[in-house]
C-alpha cells in the first residue's frame, strides 16, 4: 500500500515537475534581456505587503476577505499536506514527533481552523458565482467553468481532509485529541451517533485514499488552468516592476541602433518573459477591466483580454513548436498545426488595433491587478510594433507626428509663438540669463499645451503670477523648448521620441539645469523619470508640489478676506500625477491652504482609483468612437465629478483640463474647471 | 516599371516667414524642410505601383545643396529604391534650368514613368514637369487625380471645376500628380532603417540656361485688426455700406 502510494507521488511531482519545465521553456520563448534580478529589498517589499499580506486583493471588500481566508488557509495547510505525503510514504511519521508539544498543538487547531475558514470561503465563492452575475468575472475571454471546478476542487479537499480526521477519531478515539483538533472532534461526535468504528475505519480509508488522490489530481491540473496563479502569482510579484514613484510607469528604451528584425513586438516570442509570466499568473478575475476607463465607457479594450491572449497565443505556439505536448488552457482554443501558427500572431489574431488604440495608458489595469501583472507593458510593445514596423495608426494622429517632428509640438502651431503667453509679464529665458552669467533658481518648463493652447495659456500665466508673487528666481527656455516627445512615445512612435528628448535633454544639459518645474503631468513624468535613460538628470518639481511648498512656507501673499461664501471643489486626480507618480496630497493641500473655507469632496474614484479624463496616451489626437450604448471617456469622468454637487472642479494636467472642461460645457452645467494655480493665482493678494 | 520621382525639398509652411538680409531668399534660421506636400503623393503613387505590381524600380531625383540629401532619403525610407542628388548649391529659381537638369538625368535609364508633384508649394512654381516632358519628347498629363497604368497604357483622371477629364496616353509618360490621389505614407522605422542602405549617387547637375532671377522677395502688409460693428440683423446696413463705401468691394 505505501509503495504503491509512494510511486504515485513520484508520478504525480515527475508530471509537475515536466509540466513547470514545459512552463519555464514557454517563458524562455520570450525576450531574455528583461533582468529582474536588482532591487532585492523593493521586490521583498512587494512579495511581502501584494503577496503575502495581500494588500491589493483587499481592493475589493467582499471578495478581499474571501481570497485572503482561501491563501492563507493555503499557506497553512501546506504545511499538513506535507504531513500527509511523507505519512503516506512512511506511515509511522508524524509532525508530533518533531515538534514540541505546543508547536505541535498551534499546527493542529490552525489546520482545523484554516480548514474550515477555506470551506467557508469557496462555498461562499461557489455561491456568489453561481448566483449573483458579478459583473467583472464576465466576459467573453474568460473560462467560466474553470473557477467552478477548482472550487469545487478545494471544497473537496477540505471535506476529505476533516472526514479522515475524523473517522479516525471515531474509529480510534483518543482522550484529548477534541483539543488537537476541535473542528475535526466535533464532526467525529456527531458522526459517532451513526458510525461504528468499524465502518469509521473503511471510511477513514476512504476520505484518506480520495484526499491524496485530489490533492495529488490538483497539483497536476493546475498547470492547464488559469489556476496556475496558485503557483506563479507569488514569483510573478516578487519580479514585478519594482514600486516607487515613478519607476513603476516608465517605459522600456528600444535600441534603435541594432539591427532589428522586429520593432516592439508583433508575436510573443517578442514580448519579454516576464509579460509571458504575466499570462501564467492572470486569474481573470477582471479587476484590470472592472476599472479601464475604455472599457467601462464600451470601448473595444479590455486588459484582461490583452493577457488571457497572451497566454493563449504562447500555449499555441509553443504547442506549434512542440513544447507544451498537450498544452492549452481550460477551455481555450484548440491547439493548431505548426503550418497554421506560422499566419498568426498575437497582434491581428488575438489583439486587434483597434483594441490597441483604446488605451489612455492610465495604469489603472496595472494598479488594480492583484498579482502585479503589467497589461500596459504589452499594450505599449504591440503599439511599438504597429507604428515603427508598419507604420500602421489611426491616421489621426499623423499630423500630430508630423508636427512634433517639423515644428516641435504636437499641434501645428508657429513655434515663434510659443512663450507668447509671457508678453508683457518680463520673464526672463535662460539665453538671457546666460547672457548675464546668471543662473535661475528652476527653470519653469512651459510644456506645449501650457505654450498653445488658449485654455491652458491661463494655467502657465497664473502659475507664473504666483512664482513672480513668491519671488521665485525663474527663466524659460522660450522658443528653444521644444516637445521632449512624450506622446509619440505613449503612441508606439519611439524613434520620433528619442530623437526630440535627446534634442530636449541637450537643450537643458548646455544650461546646466538642475532643478525644473512644471504644470504638466506629462512633462514632469518623462522629464523626471524617463529622462535618465538620455542622460538627462534633472529634480524635476510638478507645480502642484511646488505651490504647495511655497504656500506651506508662507512664501505666497495671500488676500486675507475670508468673507467669500464657502464653496464646494472637487478634485481629479491626473493619472500622471497620481498613479504614475503618487502625487495625491499636494494638489488638495495647495487647495485648503489657499481657500480655508472651502469644503474639498471627493469623487467615488479618487486617488489612485482615480478614473482617467481620456486623454492619455495619445488618445488626445485620436478621434474617440463611442459604440451604441457607449459614452465618451471625459463624460463618465464629468458626470462623476458633477455628481458630487461641486461648484469647481479643480485639475493639476493641461489634458485633464480640455476634456473635464469640454465636457462639463457640453452638459451645460454651471460649473467651472480650474486647474490649482488659477484657483491659488485668484487668492494672491497683488 | 522603372518610375522616377522628381522630389523638391520646401520649408514647412504654415509659420511666418522672415526674409533673409539682402532681401532675396526667406531666412532659413529655425525653419524645418520637408518634401513638398505634392511631390510626396507623386513618390506615394509610384512606390504603390511598384508594390502593386510586386515588381519595378522607384527613383528619386531632386536638384539642390547636400541638404536635399535628407529629402531623398525620407523618400527612400518611404519605399523608394534609390535616389540621385543633382547638386547645385544656390538657389535655382528657373524652372526650364531645373527641368534641363532634370532631363539629363533622366534621359538615360528607360525610365517608363517620371511623376513630379503638381506644384511646389513654397514657390507654387508648377512648370518643371511640362518642360521636362517636352525636353525627353515624351506624352504630358498634369494635376492628376486617379491613375491606372496597364498594358503599356496611363490613364488618367483630371479634376477640372464641376467635371472629370479622362485621359489616355502610351509609355513611356511624364505625368505632375495633384492631391487626393493618395496620402503619403508616414515612414515605418524599418523602412528609415533599410533607406540608410540604399544607394543615393550624387552628380552635378546639368543646369540649363537661367532666364530670370529673382530680384527681391516682400512679405504681404500685416493683416489690420478686424472691426465688430453690431450684432444680427441690424448690422447689416451699416455692413453693406462700408464694403461699399471703404472697402469698395460692392
Ligand atoms: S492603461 Fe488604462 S486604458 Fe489602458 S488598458 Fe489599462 S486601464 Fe485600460
Ligand atoms: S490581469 Fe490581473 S486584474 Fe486583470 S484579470 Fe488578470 S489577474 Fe485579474
Amino acid at each position: 500500500m505505501h509503495i504503491v502510494f509512494a510511486l504515485v507521488v513520484v508520478a504525480a511531482f515527475g508530471l509537475f515537475a515536466w509540466n513547470a519545465w514545459r512552463l519555464i521553456l514557454e517563458l524562455r520563448m520570450g525576450r531574455l534581456d528583461d533582468s529582474r534580478w536588482s532591487d532585492v529589498g523593493a521586490r521583498l517589499g512587494n512579495l511581502l505587503s501584494i503577496g503575502i499580506f495581500q494588500k491589493k486583493i483587499f481592493r475589493d471588500s467582499v471578495a478581499g476577505p474571501m481570497h485572503a481566508a482561501i491563501f492563507w488557509g493555503f499557506c497553512v495547510l501546506t504545511a499538513g499536506t506535507i504531513e500527509f505525503l511523507v505519512a503516506g510514504v512512511f506511515p509511522s511519521f508524524s509532525f508530533a514527533k518533531v515538534l514540541p508539544g505546543v508547536l505541535y498543538r498551534f499546527y493542529t487547531i490552525n489546520q482545523d481552523v484554516w480548514g474550515a475558514l477555506v470551506l467557508l470561503a469557496v462555498s461562499f465563492a461557489l455561491f456568489r458565482r453561481i448566483t449573483k452575475r458579478v459583473k467583472r468575472l464576465m466576459g467573453a475571454e474568460t473560462h467560466p467553468n474553470d473557477p467552478l471546478l477548482i472550487l469545487s476542487w478545494i471544497g473537496a479537499l477540505m471535506i476529505t481532509m476533516f472526514g479522515d480526521q475524523a473517522m479516525a477519531m471515531v474509529a480510534n478515539p483518543e482522550p484529548g485529541i477534541g483539543l488537537l483538533r476541535p473542528i475535526s472532534a466535533v464532526i467525529a461526535a456527531l458522526s459517532s451517533v451513526v458510525v461504528s468504528p468499524s465502518a469509521a475505519l473503511t471510511l477513514e480509508r476512504l476520505f484518506w485514499v480520495s484526499h491524496g488522490l485530489l490533492v495529488l489530481s490538483f497539483l497536476n491540473y493546475l498547470p492547464y488552468s488559469k489556476h496556475l496563479h496558485v503557483v506563479v502569482s507569488l514569483p510573478n510579484v516578487y519580479l514585478s516592476n519594482t514600486s516607487g514613484p515613478g519607476q513603476v510607469g516608465v517605459m522600456s528604451a528600444m535600441d534603435l541602433e541594432g539591427d532589428l528584425e522586429v520593432f516592439g513586438a508583433k508575436d510573443v516570442e517578442q514580448l519579454s518573459w516576464k509579460s509571458l509570466l504575466d499570462g501564467f499568473a492572470c486569474t481573470e478575475c477582471g479587476r484590470c477591466t472592472s476599472v479601464c476607463p475604455a472599457n467601462i465607457t464600451g470601448k473595444p479594450l479590455s486588459p484582461r483580454k490583452i493577457m488571457v491572449n497572451v497566454r493563449e497565443r504562447l500555449e499555441e505556439k509553443s504547442a506549434a513548436a512542440g513544447i507544451g505536448l498537450i498544452g492549452r488552457s481550460a477551455g481555450g482554443t484548440a491547439v493548431t498545426t505548426a503550418g497554421a501558427t506560422t499566419a498568426r500572431a498575437l497582434l491581428d489574431t488575438y489583439i486587434t488595433e483597434d483594441e490597441l488604440w483604446a488605451c489612455t495608458s492610465c495604469r489603472a489595469c496595472v494598479t488594480e491587478c492583484p498579482v502585479s501583472i503589467d497589461q500596459l507593458s504589452v499594450i505599449n510593445e504591440l503599439r511599438r510594433n504597429l507604428v515603427l514596423g508598419e507604420s500602421r495608426f489611426p491616421e489621426e494622429i499623423l499630423p500630430a507626428f508630423e508636427s512634433m517632428e517639423q515644428k516641435g509640438s504636437p499641434w501645428a502651431f508657429d513655434p515663434a509663438d510659443r512663450a507668447k503667453w509671457a508678453d508683457g509679464m518680463d520673464i526672463p529665458t535662460m539665453a538671457e540669463l546666460h547672457g548675464r552669467g546668471e543662473k535661475p533658481d528652476v527653470l519653469y518648463w512651459v510644456g506645449c499645451m501650457g505654450s498653445f493652447d488658449d485654455r491652458a495659456k491661463k494655467t502657465t500665466v497664473a502659475f507664473a503670477k504666483i512664482m513672480k508673487a513668491a519671488g521665485v528666481r525663474f527663466a524659460i527656455l522660450a522658443q528653444e523648448e521644444k516637445c521632449h516627445g512624450d506622446p509619440a512615445r505613449r503612441m508606439g512612435n519611439e524613434y520620433l521620441y528619442q530623437m526630440l528628448a535627446k534634442d530636449a535633454v541637450g537643450v537643458l544639459n548646455t544650461y546646466a539645469v538642475t532643478k525644473v518645474v512644471t504644470a504638466c503631468p506629462h512633462c514632469f513624468h518623462q522629464m523626471g523619470n524617463e529622462f535618465p535613460q538620455w542622460g538627462g538628470h534633472f529634480d524635476v518639481i510638478h507645480h502642484s508640489t511646488f505651490i504647495e511648498e511655497l504656500l506651506a512656507a508662507g512664501k505666497v501673499p495671500l488676500r486675507a478676506d475670508l468673507h467669500e461664501p464657502v464653496s464646494k471643489f472637487t478634485y481629479h486626480d491626473s493619472c500622471y500625477l497620481g498613479r504614475y507618480n503618487e502625487v495625491y496630497d499636494a494638489p488638495r493641500e495647495a487647495l485648503k491652504r489657499a481657500l480655508p473655507v472651502m469644503e474639498l469632496v471627493e469623487m467615488p474614484r479618487s486617488r489612485d482609483r482615480g478614473m482617467c479624463c481620456g486623454a492619455g496616451g495619445g488618445r488626445m489626437f485620436m478621434e474617440e468612437h463611442v459604440a451604441e450604448g457607449g459614452k465618451r471617456i471625459n463624460a463618465e469622468r464629468a458626470e462623476e465629478a458633477l455628481a458630487t454637487g461641486a461648484t469647481t472642479i479643480a485639475v493639476a494636467c493641461p489634458f485633464c483640463m480640455t476634456m473635464l472642461a469640454d465636457s462639463v460645457k457640453a452638459r451645460d452645467a454651471d460649473v467651472t474647471v480650474l486647474d490649482i494655480a488659477e484657483v491659488v493665482a485668484g487668492r494672491l493678494a497683488v | 516599371m522603372k518610375i522616377a520621382v522628381c522630389i523638391k525639398r520646401v520649408p514647412d509652411q504654415d509659420v511666418r516667414f522672415k526674409i533673409a538680409a539682402g532681401g532675396k531668399a526667406v531666412d532659413e534660421a529655425g525653419l524645418k524642410f520637408d518634401m513638398s506636400d505634392f511631390d510626396g503623393y507623386a513618390a506615394e503613387v509610384a512606390i504603390q505601383l511598384t508594390e502593386k505590381a510586386g515588381a519595378g524600380e522607384v527613383t528619386v531625383v531632386s536638384v539642390g545643396p547636400d541638404a536635399v540629401q535628407e529629402t531623398l532619403r525620407k523618400a527612400l525610407s518611404m519605399g523608394a529604391h534609390r535616389a540621385v542628388q543633382l547638386k547645385h548649391d544656390t538657389p535655382v529659381h528657373d524652372g526650364y534650368a531645373i527641368a534641363s537638369a532634370l532631363a539629363a538625368e533622366l534621359k538615360e535609364g528607360a525610365y517608363d514613368l517620371i511623376l513630379t508633384g503638381r506644384m511646389a508649394v513654397d514657390t507654387q512654381n508648377r512648370s518643371v514637369g511640362a518642360q521636362l516632358a517636352e525636353l525627353l519628347d515624351r506624352p504630358y498629363i498634369g494635376a492628376i487625380t486617379k491613375l491606372d497604368v496597364e498594358g503599356g497604357m496611363v490613364k488618367a483622371r483630371r479634376e477640372l471645376e464641376g467635371a472629370f477629364e479622362l485621359v489616355e496616353c502610351t509609355l513611356p509618360a511624364v505625368l505632375s500628380i495633384d492631391e487626393g490621389i493618395a496620402r503619403a505614407r508616414y515612414p515605418s522605422l524599418k523602412g528609415i532603417m533599410a533607406a540608410k542602405k540604399k544607394p543615393m549617387d550624387v552628380r552635378p547637375a546639368q543646369l540649363g540656361a537661367q532666364r530670370y532671377t529673382l530680384e527681391s522677395l516682400e512679405l504681404p502688409p500685416e493683416r489690420t485688426g478686424g472691426r465688430i460693428i453690431g450684432e444680427g440683423p441690424d448690422a447689416v446696413p451699416e455692413l453693406v455700406r462700408l464694403l461699399k463705401e471703404e472697402a469698395k468691394i460692392l
